[in-house]
């Protein structure tokens, strides 16, 4: 006889209402869940898309996503000339927030070289790649913009002539594609008041000097001026055969650069940019497990205490100790399971609605079902523990 | 043929200057199909030997002899499965009926069928059985809480004779109906032990009840006296 099952019957009402509580918060452990993965899915996106051999970067630095990396564009060249480098790309890769469409759009901008280079976008979904030098553009959709649509950016407006899917910035925005030298402009231009205050200031600190001549210093001035011909990697492409390590070991020796296979790249966002989210996120998934597990053992134990007297009873009769303990570990799981089940249910419907990936893995969906299944039995503890210890003798009297 | 035997029984609580003697000395013997009634008054120790009797409080000294079994002796209940004893032997019935609330008329009969495994079908049939005996098959579908106090005792003592037990012990079983739903119930009692052949313990304060019982003991101050 299922004495939880006709229990619960009668307290149905608040049986689903308990359901629903811990089932919501079931719904925000499993969004935790995704968005964990989600995190780490958006994070490693653009490294897993481009996918070079090698990513060459400013010396002891881990860029160009996980730190700021700056390196001279024509560095591409002797990066190149490294024996075992087939293709050799500048790359260069920020983040800004412009007016799109009247509204202030947060997104990164990735710049590379548009003829036959490395890290452009791989699969466009509608449209086409960025044919000419300058003003084309290809967008993720989440940036809210079509084909033909035109962007402003800066002094400059450029037409969105295709839309690609394939990866969102490692903060989950939008990316956006452009040519290598529209990328550099919309990074280092300036305002005119700015450059021409800096010019003015640079060249009355060379007049000053007294080995130059007025002449001299304003021939200085133009070189001294600073640099737009900037990138963040080189992205490189080997030959076939050629030792990756090697190759590698070739660049940080004779050219002062630092050289991460992929692997490297995901392994230094993981303990980098991606290591405290994921600690956080973890600490927030087991504190919600644990209150899960603390509102299921309080409903377990006061269902118990209802009962108290009709389990004297039932010892009374000569009930052994496993009817009652499945009685009350069977509610326990119960609760547990419709509540599971109802968050699951939930967040299947609702991850599309979030602002970031929430990336619901059947694997982390499970293990997290066994811990709150191991939480539920747990929970019945309390309720339990005071069920065995009631004594039959409470059932005489009045 | 006797079913129940209780030799120089007696319960003490505490020890020291706070000893409390509950029972002492008692003796008892109770036959198939009599009907025994305890009456005393309040703190008399009725309570006390029905415990004892239920095999729920342990005696400090004496023997209790159940259904030709040895249960308690100076050893104790030397390893005897109490609970299964009064699992298959043993009905019970309460003043306040203990029916679980949350189990229909039908369901709170069957219950104790499960616990010794009967097939489901059986102890339908069964309980439907005893509640036409008990004259209330028709409140069968019916919560506990539905019924009036009266139909829940008789519920109760359907319950107590699900499993054909051998001693039924009933405890204050008409302190809560008015005189006539309490002569019904008792009537029921002396209709049991007489068809059935089970024994009926009754314990009672209220005399009136207990026309027509075999024996009537009395309890004072921990100690059996026999009426008649």
């Amino acid at each position: 006889m299922d004495l939880a099952f006709y229990d619960l019957k009668q307290h149905r009402g608040r049986f689903i209402a308990t359901v629903i509580g811990v089932g919501l918060l079931f719904t925000i452990v499993l969004a935790m869940n995704g968005l964990y993965r989600g995190n780490i899915y958006e994070g490693l996106a653009l490294i897993n898309a481009t996918n070079p051999d090698l990513w060459v970067v400013e010396r002891y630095r881990g860029g160009p996503f996980n730190e700021q990396s700056t390196i001279p564009e024509f560095y591409h060249y002797s990066v190149k000339s490294v024996p075992g480098v087939e293709r050799a790309s500048p790359f260069i890769y920020y983040t800004v927030e412009r007016p799109i469409e009247g509204k202030s759009r947060h997104f990164s901008i990735i710049g590379y070289d548009i003829f036959g280079g490395l890290g452009g976008p791989q699969k466009i979904f509608a449209g086409r790649s960025i044919q000419n030098a300058h003003y084309e553009m290809v967008a993720h959709p989440k940036l809210g913009v079509h084909i033909g649509d035109r962007v402003t950016l800066g002094l400059h407006t450029y037409t969105v002539v295709g839309l690609t899917k394939e990866a969102v910035s490692s903060d989950g925005e939008a990316l956006v594609y452009l040519s290598l030298p529209d990328a550099q402009e919309v990074l280092y231009q300036r305002d005119n008041e700015e450059v021409r205050a800096q010019r003015e200031r640079l060249l009355r600190d060379l007049r000053g000097q007294s080995y130059l001549s007025p002449t001299q210093a304003e021939k200085l001035l133009v070189p001294l001026q600073s640099e737009t011909h900037i990138i963040n990697a080189v992205l490189v492409r080997l030959k076939p055969g050629a030792n990756r390590a090697e190759v590698a070991r070739l660049i940080d020796d004779w050219l002062y650069l630092s050289a991460f296979s992929t692997e490297n790249e995901v392994e230094l966002m993981l303990k980098g940019r991606l290591a405290s989210i994921a600690k956080q996120l973890l600490l927030f998934r087991t504190l919600l497990l644990l209150i899960s597990v603390v509102i299921v053992s309080l409903v377990v134990y006061t269902f118990t205490m209802e009962k108290i007297r009709s389990i004297a009873v039932m010892k009374l009769i000569g009930a052994p100790n496993w009817v009652i303990v499945r009685m009350v570990m069977e509610q326990s799981l119960l609760l547990t399971i419709g509540a599971f089940l109802f968050g699951a249910v939930l967040i299947m419907n609702t991850h599309s609605l979030f602002p970031r990936t929430i990336l619901i893995v059947p694997g982390d969906t499970l293990l997290t079902f066994i811990i709150a299944l191991a939480g539920g039995i747990l929970a019945s503890i309390l309720g339990l523990w005071q069920a065995l210890k009631t004594q039959p003798a409470m059932a005489l009297g009045g | 043929m006797e079913i129940l035997r209780i030799e120089g029984l007696s319960k003490t609580f505490g020890s020291g200057d706070l000893e409390v003697r509950a029972l002492e000395d008692i003796s008892l013997s109770v036959s198939k199909g009599e009907l025994v009634a305890l009456l005393g008054p309040s703190g008399s120790g009725k309570t006390t030997l029905l415990l004892c009797i239920s095999l729920i409080l342990e005696p400090t000294t004496g023997k209790i002899d159940f259904d030709g079994q040895t249960i308690f002796q100076k050893n104790g209940w030397g390893g005897i499965d109490i609970r299964r004893v009064r699992r298959e032997k043993i009905g019970f019935t309460f003043q306040s009926h203990n029916l679980i609330p949350f189990l229909t008329a039908k369901q709170n009969v069957i219950f104790p069928l499960s616990l010794v495994g009967i097939k489901k079908e059986v102890a339908e049939s069964r309980a439907m059985e005893l509640l036409e005996y008990m004259e209330i098959a028709n409140r069968g579908d019916y919560l506990p809480g539905l019924l009036s106090g009266g139909e829940q005792q008789r519920v109760a003592i359907a319950r107590a004779l699900a499993n054909k037990a051998k001693l039924i012990l009933a405890d204050e079983p008409t302190a809560s109906l008015d005189t006539a739903r309490g002569m019904r119930v008792m009537e029921l009692l002396k209709k049991i032990a007489r068809e059935n052949q089970s024994a009926v313990i009754v314990v009672t304060h209220d005399e009136r009840m207990i026309k027509g019982f075999d024996h009537v003991y009395h309890l004072k101050d921990g100690c059996l006296e026999r009426n008649q």
